[in-house]
């Protein structure tokens, strides 16, 4: 009779977990699923002129970043200069994308357009770097991808960073 | 079941019962925020961060729900106890790991920072809180001999 009182109630509690987490996925199935597939940047811009094939930077998960990095990628910081100062990925540099049309020209100075290019921001839906990814591909660079987990994801993977802490 | 254990029995319901409410509702007007909360704890791969915060504030919500209309007041205990055992694993293991977070039990947005070791001793007392009503509801219905 106890057995069979906890049983039931074990069983009730698991319909109620049930429940709730098909509530909170039916709400934020999108979310879930962008997570999932990598895609957590928000939908491009309409083009203006419609007749310009419009290029897009290439998503790029945490192990293809390390690949390409370890190939002679260039990581880019698309956050503000504090956010980079307090901490950024080893090796990246710094073009923030408020601050665009001031620093892109030095940046087309010092990156020849044939290099790789990988930005990020701070995940979590950020979409700082997945727009200085198009006004790149706009300003010529032929290989620009996103790495859409941005700065959180990679010091949580316990990646090398730099910064002041 | 005296009427003293019938009043207390009422208390704590009602006050895990908003804990639960409150907790699940606050995490749930920015699912966002909660996933970095979730991530900052270093333990889950990334993209199941997000799959955690999409569906705990929910769990808690519901089972919050339960208590607070004193239905199924047993098996949404079991639920809450269960995530809360979680939590505390959860937060041992930052403890263990020297990780400075804040927990994001509450509100992902308000900055409120509430360390780990807080955040621990106050699962502690959720826990205790929990087993009382589990007694105090075991007793009614032995008491009245009704089922849930």
């Amino acid at each position: 009779m106890m057995f069979d009182d906890m049983k039931r109630i074990g069983l009730e509690a698991c319909v109620l977990i049930a429940l709730g987490a098909l509530f909170g996925l039916t709400l934020n199935h999108q979310l879930v699923m962008d997570a999932f597939s990598g895609r957590l940047v928000p939908q491009q811009r309409q083009p203006v002129q419609e007749l310009v094939p419009v290029v897009s930077p290439v998503p790029v998960l945490l192990d293809e970043v390390r690949q390409l990095t370890a190939s002679g990628a260039l990581l880019v910081d698309a956050r503000n200069p504090e956010l980079y100062a307090m901490g950024h990925i080893e090796g990246a540099v710094s073009l923030p994308i408020v601050e665009i049309d001031d620093a892109l020209p030095g940046f087309l100075d010092r990156v020849t357009k044939g290099r790789s290019i990988i930005t990020y921001c701070s995940g979590f839906g950020c979409p700082d770097s997945f727009d200085l990814g198009l006004r790149l591909i706009e300003a010529g660079y032929r290989d620009v991808r996103v790495f859409e987990g941005g700065f959180p994801e990679w010091r949580d993977a316990g990646l090398p960073v730099a910064g002041e802490g | 079941m005296t009427g003293v254990q019938r009043v207390l029995y009422h208390l704590a319901r009602l006050a895990l019962a908003l804990v639960f409410v409150y907790a699940g509702a606050v995490k749930m007007q920015d699912v966002v925020a909660f996933a970095g909360h979730v991530a900052a704890y270093q333990i889950l791969p990334y993209a199941m961060n997000y799959l955690v915060a999409a569906t705990l504030p929910y769990i808690e919500f519901l089972a919050g729900i339960l208590l607070l209309l004193n239905l199924r007041v047993r098996p949404a205990l079991v639920a809450v106890g269960a995530m809360t055992v979680c939590f505390m694993a959860a937060l041992v293991s930052v403890l263990a790991r020297g990780l400075e977070i804040d927990c994001g039990c509450f509100d992902p947005g308000g900055g409120q920072d509430v360390t780990a070791g807080v955040a621990l001793v106050r699962d502690i007392g959720l826990m205790a809180l929990l087993a009382l009503t589990w007694w105090l509801r075991s007793r009614t219905i032995t008491g009245s001999a009704s089922r849930e």
